[in-house]
């Protein structure tokens, strides 16, 4: 019986789903996080009876076929890329990217990731650092008793020397952007890294060429929203269920007619 | 005799086929943009075995088609520029390997080379071919109409990107479903282009299949089976007391 089967594909694609939205609400509060959402499509059809075809010589067609449908399959977890709220903190070198673009981070084996983690440290030697301290590129040095951290919406950090009053600009921040952003390949940390489907990056300023400009003093929270999750959440537990009773159903029909025989 | 049990097991081959139908349209139940499926039986009128019996003849159940539910799914807002909802009877068209199909699945995306793509990266056509963004391209704004229109760099006025190809059909009914969220013309569906229906952006449709009128046809499909199978079983006994009956030899 093929609705078994049919079924046990749509108890799976729920199955996915849930652990989709369980990932969105485990990061709610994740800076940066960007939410996932599973994309669902019907399977192969079945035709049994073949619409348009004729049925007698006079021309008649069918005007129904009978297309018996095989399940569902996922097809994607895309990102979906939109803008997160800011919050201010008042960390000097808390960034937030209001726009597109991400951050360019150093890896330790020498490559390159991309976050819109903007919760920025300063390592031993004056570098600015990802919390897992990953060198931000390009490499900014902050002189030891330097005042004053500013990082403007354009990127452009300086500091104000000790004994003047001028500010001197150390170095300029930039932004890499993708042509399909959803492209990008999480690989935990808050990091991305490129690959084919997302496009080369493209270095850039802030402000310019689509880039977004900086917010220093605020951080962007995770574009979850709690209450399209949880109907989510509902949703699929509740098709999880219902795909559960067709299994029941078709194991019945079955053990009806396994019953007719004696 | 025999008939009985026949004409009980052309219910059942029906009743199996119909389980089929809804178990499609339940796993479907969160795909975006699915149209539920029904199913459709006629009589069959057998002719009669003696030419006296004209009143005796025997109909058997035969299921002669599904029929597409075309009615609209729910919408939901999603806040994704790149999701599109039609509202209205069109399709969205989209090139894929196997020839132009059509979709209400507006779940978009952008690939590698800046080219609008569903979600399976099948170009998603507008009025003159694919659309394709430039790296510097942001705020995609998708108007009702269809005219997708960008911000490029820093600029302060909408560039055009293109208008977004909607379609609908005379008779929806005579498409053919093709698998991932799709559908394929017939001979009797040629697309008209479609100026009524309109887009959302930042919406998707959700699948239109109700889970209460799916859960209740299972049900009836169920018991159904089952009391065809009640009858069946009395035919048995019948036919089997008859044997035992009209095989006793007096001694």
């Amino acid at each position: 019986m093929r609705a078994l089967h049919t079924a046990a594909t749509g108890m799976q694609a729920q199955e996915l789903n849930v652990q989709v939205i369980s990932n969105n609400i485990a990061n709610m509060r994740t800076t940066g996080y960007k939410r996932q959402r599973a994309e669902f499509q019907d399977l192969l059809y079945e035709h049994v009876s073949r619409i348009g075809t004729q049925t007698s010589s006079q021309g008649n067609i069918l005007p129904v076929g009978i297309d018996l449908g095989s399940g569902v399959k996922t097809v994607g977890t895309p990102r979906l890329m939109t803008q997160g709220t800011l919050s201010a903190t008042g960390g000097t070198l808390d960034v937030a990217i209001r726009g597109d673009g991400f951050f360019k981070v150093q890896l330790p084996d020498g490559t390159y990731a991309y976050t819109r983690d903007g919760s920025f440290q300063m390592d031993a030697q004056g570098r600015i650092v990802t919390a897992q301290g990953n060198v931000v590129q390009p490499a900014i040095t902050i002189p030891q008793n330097a005042t004053g951290l500013t990082i403007n919406s354009q990127g452009q950090v300086s500091v104000t020397p000790q004994g003047t009053t001028t500010p001197t600009v150390l170095g300029q921040l930039t932004l890499t952007r993708f042509v399909n952003q959803a492209g990008l390949l999480a690989v935990g940390d808050n990091n991305f890294l490129e690959t084919p489907a997302s496009g080369a990056p493209q270095d850039g300023l802030p402000s310019t060429d689509g880039a977004g400009d900086l917010q220093q003093g605020n951080l962007e929270q995770a574009n979850v929203e709690a209450v399209s999750e949880m109907t989510d959440l509902i949703a699929a537990q509740r098709a999880y269920e219902m795909n559960g009773k067709v299994i029941t159903a078709a194991d019945q029909m079955l053990s009806t007619t396994s019953n007719l025989m004696r | 005799m025999q008939n009985a049990q026949l004409v009980g097991l052309s219910r059942q081959v029906a009743l199996g086929r119909e389980l089929d139908v809804v178990a499609n349209n339940i796993a479907n139940l969160n795909t975006t943009g699915f149209k539920a499926d029904g199913s459709l039986f006629e009589e069959y009128l057998a002719s009669a075995a003696r030419a006296d019996q004209s009143h005796a003849r025997v109909s058997f159940v035969r299921d002669r088609g599904t029929w597409h539910d075309m009615s609209s799914g729910p919408l939901e807002k999603t806040g994704n520029p790149l999701d599109v909802a039609v509202d209205g009877s069109g399709f969205l068209v989209v090139q894929t390997p196997r020839g132009e199909r059509y979709t209400r699945n507006g779940a978009l995306q952008i690939n590698a080379t800046g080219q609008l793509v569903t979600s399976d990266g099948d170009q998603v056509l507008g009025d003159s071919g694919p659309i394709t963004f430039q790296p510097t391209d942001n705020q995609i704004s998708i108007s009702r109409d269809g005219t997708i229109s960008v911000r490029e760099g820093t600029s302060k006025v909408d560039s055009a990107r293109g208008v977004l190809k909607l379609v609908s059909f005379s008779s929806a009914q005579q498409l053919q479903k093709d698998g991932s969220s799709t559908f394929a013309t017939s001979a009797d569906a040629q697309p008209q282009p479609d100026k009524k229906s309109t887009l959302v952006q930042g919406a998707i449709e959700k699948s239109n299949v109700r889970g209460v009128v799916e859960m209740s046809r299972m049900i009836e499909i169920t018991r159904s089976y089952t009391e065809i199978a009640a009858l069946l079983k009395q035919q048995d006994d019948q036919s089997q007391s008859a044997i035992s009956k009209l095989a006793e030899v007096p001694n």
